[in-house]
C-alpha cells in the first residue's frame, strides 16, 4: 500500500474554522492560534473520544423521559390530555394528516435515535479499531451533521403552539418537562456530532502504513 | 486534485497547499470551474467550490436579510380565530410568551435559534462583506468570520418555518388560521438567508481577508 501524506505526517495542522495550514513546531499544538483567524489549533480535537461519550451518554439517558413524559397539553374547553411525542404523531394519524405525522415521526423519533447509533457506531469502531469501510463510516458522520437541526422541529412546534393557543379556559396549551429533556437531547447530540473528530477514523489506516 | 507526492523541506507552506477537513489529506488545491465542488479523493468530502457570487452579493443579500428580519419578527404572522375571538402573534411574541410561562431553558433555545442567531449570522456578514468590499482590512474582521463559521449551525429558520406549517396543521381542526404579512416576511428572509449561507464562498473570503491584512501591516 502506497503511503498516504496527511497534513499531520508532515508536521502541518489543518485550522477547524478557516482550513489553513500551519506548521506544528515551537508549540504543543494545543495552545497555537491560526495565524489567519486566530482560532484556537489542534492537530485532533482534545479528547475528541472522552467529549463524545460524554455528551453521547448524557443525551442517551435523557432520551427517555424525552420520549416518556408529556411534551406539552392541550386543553380544549376544560378537557385536556398530556401528549408525549409519540401520542401526538398518533393523534395526527387518527385525524389524517399523514404527511405531517411522518415528518413529525421522522424528526422527533428516528433522526436522534439514528444520530445516537450512528455515533455510537463511529465511537465503538474507533475506540476498538474495528475494520469498517473508512469511506462509508466518514459519509455516516456527516449524514449526523448535516441532518441533527432538523430535530429541533417539535421543539418549535411546541413553542409556536404555546404561544399561538392562549385562551384563558376555551383552550390553552401549556408544555411539557419532555419537551425540555427533547430540548436538551437535541442540542447534546449535535455537541456530541461537533466533537467528534472525523480524522480520527483515518488515523488508524496511517498507522498500518 | 492531485495528492501531494514531493515532500518539499521548504520554508513556507505553499499557497495551494490544502488538507481534507475529515480526513486530513494533504492535497495540491488545483482550479475548478465555478460551481463545481472539488472533493477529496478518500473521503469524498467537498473540500471547496468556487462561487459565481461575489461579495458584493453577499452584501446585498446580508442588507436584504436585516432589512426582512424587522417586519418578519414584529409584524403579525399569522391570525387564528377561535370560538369568535381572534388573537394575533408575531414571532417575537411567540419567544416573549414562553419566558412568561417560565420555560426558560425551552425559551432560550427557540428564542437563540429562531432570532438571535439569524440576526447575528446577517450583522457579522454584513461587517465582513462590507469591509471587504470598501477594502477596510479592519483586525476584527477575522473574528468575525470566524464567529459567523461557529454559530451557523446553531441558527434554523428552516426548521422553523417547516415547524410553522406543522403547527398550521395541528392547529386546523381546533381554530382557523389566517397567513398574515409577517409570515411572508419570514418566507422571504428565510430565503435570503438560506441564498446567503449556501452561496458563501468562505475559503475566497478567508483569502481575501488574510490578503488584506497583510498588505496593511506591510
Amino acid at each position: 500500500m502506497n503511503s498516504v501524506i496527511t497534513a499531520r505526517n508532515m508536521g502541518l495542522i489543518r485550522c477547524e474554522t478557516c482550513g489553513k495550514l500551519a506548521r506544528d513546531e515551537d508549540c504543543d499544538d494545543y495552545q497555537e492560534h491560526c495565524p489567519r483567524c486566530h482560532g484556537h489549533m489542534h492537530m485532533r480535537v482534545t479528547n475528541s473520544l472522552s467529549r463524545t461519550w460524554a455528551l453521547l451518554i448524557t443525551a442517551a439517558v435523557l432520551y427517555i423521559p424525552a420520549n416518556v413524559l408529556p411534551i406539552m397539553t392541550v386543553t380544549y374547553f376544560g378537557s385536556g390530555t398530556p401528549d408525549t411525542i409519540m401520542s401526538g404523531i398518533i393523534l395526527l394519524l387518527q385525524i389524517g394528516s399523514y404527511p405531517v405525522a411522518a415528518i413529525i415521526f421522522i424528526a422527533s423519533i428516528l433522526v436522534p435515535l439514528l444520530k445516537m447509533i450512528a455515533l455510537l457506531i463511529l465511537l465503538l469502531s474507533v475506540q476498538f479499531g474495528w475494520k469498517l469501510d473508512d469511506r462509508q463510516r466518514t459519509r455516516m458522520y456527516r449524514a449526523v451533521e448535516l441532518v441533527g437541526r432538523w430535530s429541533m422541529l417539535d421543539m418549535f412546534v411546541i413553542a409556536l403552539l404555546v404561544a399561538l393557543v392562549n385562551y384563558g379556559s376555551i383552550a390553552h396549551i401549556v408544555s411539557g418537562p419532555g419537551a425540555t429533556a427533547f430540548g436538551t437531547v437535541v442540542v447534546l447530540t449535535m455537541l456530541a456530532a461537533t466533537s467528534f473528530d472525523a480524522r480520527l477514523i483515518w488515523d488508524r489506516e496511517e498507522g498500518n502504513d | 486534485m492531485s495528492t501531494v507526492d514531493e515532500i518539499h523541506p521548504a520554508e513556507e507552506i505553499p499557497r495551494n497547499w490544502i488538507a481534507c477537513k475529515d480526513c486530513d489529506l494533504l492535497l495540491e488545491r488545483v482550479d475548478t470551474p465555478v460551481g463545481e465542488k472539488a472533493l477529496c479523493p478518500r473521503c469524498e468530502n467537498p473540500l471547496y467550490q468556487r462561487r459565481e457570487l461575489g461579495i458584493e452579493h453577499t452584501l446585498a443579500l446580508a442588507l436584504t436579510g436585516l432589512l426582512l428580519f424587522i417586519p418578519a419578527n414584529l409584524l403579525p404572522v399569522m391570525s387564528l380565530q377561535l370560538v369568535g375571538q381572534e388573537t394575533s402573534t408575531t414571532f417575537y411574541q411567540g419567544s416573549l410568551v414562553l419566558f412568561q410561562e417560565g420555560l426558560y431553558w425551552t425559551a432560550l433555545l427557540v428564542f437563540s435559534a429562531s432570532v438571535i442567531i439569524p440576526l447575528c449570522k446577517l450583522l457579522l456578514m454584513l461587517f465582513v462583506s462590507g469591509s471587504l468590499y470598501v477594502k477596510y482590512y479592519s483586525p476584527l474582521l477575522p473574528y468575525a468570520l470566524r464567529y459567523y463559521h461557529h454559530v451557523d449551525e446553531w441558527g434554523m429558520l428552516e426548521v422553523y418555518m417547516l415547524a410553522v406549517l406543522v403547527a398550521v396543521v395541528k392547529l386546523k381542526g381546533m381554530a382557523s388560521v389566517i397567513p398574515d404579512i409577517g409570515l411572508y416576511c419570514f418566507i422571504a428572509l428565510l430565503l435570503v438567508t438560506t441564498l446567503m449561507s449556501s452561496l458563501l464562498d468562505e475559503d475566497c473570503f478567508w483569502q481575501k481577508i488574510e490578503q488584506g491584512l497583510q498588505g496593511r501591516s506591510e
